[in-house]
């Protein structure tokens, strides 16, 4: 009993201490995640046709529906190239969503620009968000004529 | 009782000296385990925040500790031979039960805390929360008939329960515990928020279940498997030694490279219809020779008085060699054995083959449930280095205040104690009281 006792306490006493190293900044983490907060920037209309120019061309996916609420991004193209990815909008309905996004995105706006189209890697632990991702992104990807 | 007479055989002497596996070892090896995944934690946290932030990452420390927790706590069960030899399966068997407890308390406390902070977090109720993220968060749905299950084995387990139910069905409801862990694996990858995207961490908890999958496929289901094909053990006879006490003579083939030390035991399933189904760890209670191996068992429930009908030529099934209750503990030429009852099993081989000046206290409660005294006196006269104390009475709180008066120099031995729990107990503490470093004090019990 003394010991089932003096387990609980230490690991209690170790929580806490663990847990109060860390920063406990509260803005942070109520900042939507630096890929959503790209969408307010983004007005350009997605053109409609597919010319190959050297100027740049932004063009935005179809929103795919996921369990957990629809993904879409848009690319921007130069000289026939994906030069960057925009997420428009993904699921942030709650935290977890929110946690999700902010690592699984960046992961696959990476992906996307080394590979250079939509066949990349899901994220795992991210794997709806992945998917509405690579089906939104193949979208923007035919409607450019990549 | 014609087996007997040959001249001793010093196990400890002809047995190369292979390197022991320190129990500390484990532990420390445990111990780092659960630092680096506290350090998986702390370098995929970047802030906590908020009470849900508080809460939320309490349940994430306990819930990763946890998980590896069942990872270690099945990987002591597995029956490796040199942890059941190294650290010893009673041993193993009591951090597992001590571990249990302790990690089933993470479990219960990463629950309520992820509950409760993904609760304030969306500014929901705590059952409402409950009730969406078992049903739409990917594999807590599964996760939860884990936590169910675990929370059921825990029930049964403890002690007040423990003690109303036969053993095994106490044994066979903690196989339950597999179909947990592995029901509640997905969750910990899919919701895991150490291990999104970080392949490393991913890795690393695969190796770490999978390794765990692996031990225990390849020692605790495959090995008595393996023993089955290279021994054919057969019951050869079964012979009344006391009332209640049965010895079971076994024969196989190629018995010495079974390997089995005097002192050790094997899980023993002997296939009969009624027995088939549960193996039972039972001391060899002769040195084991080329010959045959023998173990002794005291009807305590209803597998040991099962035991009295069986049948020569029976097949079975054993588990082992198990348990580092050895000649190889012992550092000092002189040793001295106290047995309690039925306990004498594993000490009786002990007294046949180890080195050194020997003495041996046997109790028992009346003088039929001394067990093997004509053997033991045979092996005392044809060892001649050999002391025999025999007595019979209940048990009393002075059993062993005369341990030093009878060998003055207690302290320069050995010390190998085997017996029911209280008497192991005063034993321990008379010869700790004489004077006796821990560290020279070896016993074995086993309490499930």
């Amino acid at each position: 009993m003394k010991r089932a006792l003096l387990a609980v306490v230490t690991t209690v006493i170790g929580l806490v201490l663990l847990l109060s190293f860390k920063p406990h900044d509260v803005t942070g983490a109520a900042q939507p995640p630096a890929a959503l907060a790209q969408t307010q920037t983004s007005a350009t209309p997605a053109p409609t046709s597919a010319q190959q120019s050297a100027a740049t061309k932004t063009v935005d996916g179809d929103a795919a529906d996921t369990r957990w609420g629809p993904v879409q991004v848009q690319i921007s193209v130069t000289g026939g190239k994906i030069s960057s990815v925009q997420v428009l909008q993904a699921p942030n309905e709650n935290r977890r969503d929110i946690e999700i996004n902010n690592t699984a995105l960046p992961i696959l706006q990476e992906e996307t620009m080394s590979a250079q189209s939509a066949q990349i890697d899901s994220v795992s632990g991210a794997t709806y968000t992945s998917d509405g991702y690579i089906q939104s992104l193949q979208s923007a990807i035919d409607r450019a004529g990549l | 009782m014609t087996t007997l007479h040959a001249p001793p055989r010093r196990a400890a002497v002809t047995a190369p000296p292979r390197h022991r596996f320190r129990p500390e070892l484990l532990l420390w090896a445990v111990v780092a385990g659960a630092l680096a995944v506290i350090g998986l934690w702390w370098r995929g946290t970047p802030s906590v925040s908020g009470l849900d932030g508080w809460l939320t990452e309490s349940g994430r420390i306990t819930g990763l500790l946890a998980g590896y927790g069942m990872a270690v706590l099945l990987g002591l069960m597995a029956r490796v031979p040199a942890l059941e030899r190294g650290v010893g399966s009673d041993r193993l068997a009591r951090w597992h039960a001590m571990g249990g407890r302790y990690v089933i308390g993470l479990v219960v406390a990463h629950v309520l805390t992820i509950i409760w902070g993904y609760a304030v977090a969306d500014q929901s109720g705590v059952v409402d929360e409950a009730v969406t993220m078992a049903l739409s968060f990917p594999d807590v749905l599964k996760a939860t008939v884990a936590f169910f299950l675990l929370l059921g084995v825990a029930l049964v387990s403890a002690r007040a329960a423990r003690r109303r139910m036969r053993y095994e069905t106490w044994f066979y409801l903690h196989f339950y515990t597999y179909l947990a862990a592995w029901l509640a694996f997905g969750h910990q990858l899919a919701t895991g928020a150490q291990f999104t995207g970080d392949r490393v961490a991913q890795v690393a908890w695969y190796v770490l279940y999978l390794g765990v999958a692996a031990l225990l496929v390849w020692y605790r289901f495959l090995g008595p498997v393996r023993v089955w094909a290279r021994h054919r053990l057969r019951v050869t006879r079964v012979t009344a030694d006391a009332p209640g006490v049965v010895s079971i003579h076994l024969t196989g083939r190629r018995l010495a490279r079974l390997g089995a030390e005097p002192g050790q035991f094997f899980r023993w399933r002997f296939l009969t219809r009624e027995l088939w189904w549960s193996a039972n760890p039972y001391s060899l209670s002769a040195a084991p020779d080329g010959g045959g191996l023998r173990i002794t068992v005291k009807a305590l429930g209803d597998h040991s008085a099962a035991l009295a009908r069986l049948r020569p030529g029976t097949r079975v099934i054993a588990e082992g060699p198990y348990g580092g209750f050895t000649g190889r503990l012992g550092r000092s030429p002189k040793s001295v054995l106290i047995a309690g009852g039925v306990g004498i099993t594993p000490l009786r081989t002990l007294f046949e083959t180890l080195p050194g000046q020997l003495t041996l206290l046997y109790r028992a409660r009346t003088p039929e449930e001394l067990l093997f005294r004509d053997e033991l006196e045979e092996i005392a006269r044809v060892r001649g280095d050999a002391r025999l104390y025999c007595s019979v009475g209940s048990r009393s709180p002075d059993l062993f205040t005369g341990l030093d008066r009878l060998l003055p120099d207690l302290r320069e031995h050995d010390a190998y104690v085997c017996g029911p729990p209280e008497m192991t107990r005063s034993a321990i503490q008379a010869l700790r009281s004489a004077g006796v470093p821990a560290h020279r004090i070896h016993h074995e019990s086993f309490e499930f």
